[in-house]
């Protein structure tokens, strides 16, 4: 990790006054939760075996899932958030906080997450958009929000709007890393750029990435994201989890790569391993070794525009 | 009086969680402690950094993550001798609370490694889901001064029960099928023995009962009286535990409250050592 998020976002983003109880509604109580999954690897699973797998492999969070991105892919059709019930077995199954996609601008989709406590929502570009103009109002929910990103303005409008955490978009369901890499250069360069700016010229930049200033002001004072920004989209080696760390990303999603592989416990347990030890080498060897056969994939820039996920959201 | 020229080392366990948000509550703190006293902070991810602390914090995260990955990376036995046969002073937050103590209740399927090193048993995700975490002001008469310290208990577990120090945590009655417990050492020598004392289990912190603290099992239970409410730090001799999140926040007074205690018992350690 690059540049460490400061402990004092934490309470001066969400304006916690540090002297009332808050309940989970609470920014700083979502914040919270985002930080103790840096670090971390979080595992998409379909199926309780799959989310018990991922536990024993030492996942800091499971996101339950029906279909994973990589069949989303192949068998297209409109997908939507998941059966609240398989979702609810999955949390009985496992003991880590469990994840679940809503789909893009789906309030609804959001507030039934919500009302059967679940640990975290992603409101995901992997799932068919509901909204094709607003995305969710993210505030008012108990459980956190994770969004996507493919650059700055995009992470700065879903923080605004409530996201307690933010992830590479990358390419979901293709097995190849390219895309989630593009978008952490993108961020990190945007964000040195904005550094390097006046408040006039800060202005300017916030109105041409579409993003509050506030915010813009604040990341360009971090030099990072004010909230924990983890990698997803085509990572499926441990060096590929290690790549995103050093690139600065506090933890890592595994979508396909993980139960569309030869040995998915092995290969679970390998990529956290990796995300742990991201700046070790030799360790980073170690755990490679003799993985089984990885995902297969799909090359990036062999999909036509209109296949691409990373282009849903606003 | 601690030597300037040796720094003490102090390690936060980075496998996984918010070990960073520690590192830089600790160097804070430590601008408030005398300035003849040198610290060195460092991030520990394996066994021979781990060697070279005079204590050690076990942050918050995922306490399945930490001790999977601490045993995958050759770390679990060192911690526990870290703890239990070199005695020096550990902190575990949240899910390093978990870490540090004897037994555990609702674990993953399977159990999980613990170090242990407080005799309590503590109930995971004690509240629920992340939508039952809270922020509340907590009073905490150990650090001798009346303003509340704000408390994130974060997917929190509680100590549920203090156990007798020297009967075997398998002994005990009520210990359920999914009840963990960690397996036992003893001190390398008397220099490592002493830090156990005070033995008994020192509640420093409970849960004011309240509609957001209050479950509905404590709500059964009839837990409404502050002295009743259910323990979130405790300390016993080289090993102290909160459930909830001091390194969230502006607040220094707990990592201020523990680096005086990491002084006060290397400074005795090193005494002892020179002595004999």
């Amino acid at each position: 990790m690059a540049t460490e998020l400061p402990v004092e976002t934490h309470v001066s983003l969400n304006g916690a006054n540090g002297s009332t109880a808050q309940d989970a509604t609470s920014f700083a109580n979502k914040d919270a939760l985002a930080r103790m999954l840096k670090g971390g690897v979080i595992m998409d699973v379909t199926t309780e075996e799959q989310a018990r797998i991922a536990e024993e492999a030492g996942a800091s969070a499971v996101m339950a899932l029906e279909r994973i991105p990589a069949d989303i892919r192949i068998e297209g059709g409109v997908s939507r958030m998941s059966d609240p019930g398989m979702i609810k077995r999955i949390k009985a199954a496992v003991t880590i906080p469990v994840m679940a996609k809503a789909r893009i601008g789906h309030f609804v989709e959001c507030q039934i997450l919500d009302a059967i406590g679940i640990d975290f929502i992603d409101e995901s570009e992997v799932l068919t958009p509901a909204d094709n103009v607003h995305h969710v109002t993210k505030h008012g929910y108990k459980a956190p929000f994770v969004c996507g990103c493919r650059n700055l303005g995009e992470a700065l409008r879903r923080i605004s709007e409530g996201a307690a955490m933010i992830r590479t978009k990358g390419e979901a369901g293709t097995g190849d890393v390219v895309e989630a890499v593009k978008h952490m250069r993108t961020l990190n360069s945007e964000i040195k750029k904005a550094q390097n700016l006046s408040d006039e010229e800060l202005y300017v930049m916030a109105k041409e990435i579409g993003a509050p200033y506030d915010l813009l002001k604040k990341t360009a004072q971090l030099g990072r994201l004010p909230v924990v920004n983890f990698a997803a989209g085509g990572v499926a080696t441990p060096a590929d989890a290690a790549l995103m760390m050093q690139l600065g990303c506090d933890g890592v999603f595994v979508g396909s790569g993980i139960f569309r592989s030869g040995d998915p416990a092995k290969r679970a347990k390998a990529i956290v391993q990796a995300v742990t030890h991201y700046n070790n080498p030799q360790i980073l060897a170690e755990v490679s070794e003799g993985l089984g056969e990885a995902m297969v994939g799909v090359s990036v820039s062999s999909l036509p525009e209109s296949q691409k996920l990373q282009g849903r959201g606003w | 009086m601690v030597n300037a020229d040796i720094p003490i080392t102090v390690g936060v366990l980075a496998l996984q969680g918010a070990f960073s948000e520690h590192l830089q509550l600790l160097k804070k703190a430590s601008q408030a402690l005398p300035s003849n006293i040198t610290f060195r902070f460092l991030e520990i991810r394996t066994k021979e950094a781990l060697s070279s602390c005079d204590a050690l914090i076990v942050p918050g995260g995922e306490s399945t993550t930490m001790s999977l990955v601490a045993e995958r990376s050759g770390l679990l036995e060192p911690l526990r001798e870290f703890v239990k046969v070199y005695r020096k002073p550990v902190w575990g937050t949240c899910a390093g609370m978990i870490l540090l103590a004897e037994e555990a209740n609702r674990t993953k399927k399977g159990g999980q490694e613990l170090i242990g090193g407080l005799d309590v048993r503590v109930k995971r995700n004690h509240f629920g889901s992340q939508t039952e975490s809270f922020s509340t002001p907590l009073s905490l008469p150990f650090l001798g001064d009346p303003t509340p310290f704000y408390g994130y208990f974060i997917r929190a577990p509680i100590v549920e029960h203090i156990l007798p120090p020297t009967t075997p945590a398998s002994s005990l009655e009520n210990n359920t099928a999914d009840t963990v417990t960690a397996p036992s050492k003893k001190p390398i020598n008397d220099v490592a023995a002493s830090f156990t004392s005070p033995d008994e289990v020192r509640i420093l912190g409970r849960l004011t009962p309240s509609k957001l603290t209050t479950t509905e099992e404590d709500a059964k239970l009839g837990i409404t009286s502050p002295s009743e409410g259910r323990i979130v730090a405790v300390e016993q001799g080289n090993c102290f535990g909160t459930s909830f999140h001091p390194e969230l926040g502006s607040d220094i007074r707990i990592h201020k409250w523990w680096l005086e205690k990491v002084v006060e018992k290397v400074e005795t350690k090193r005494r002892l050592e020179a002595e004999s």
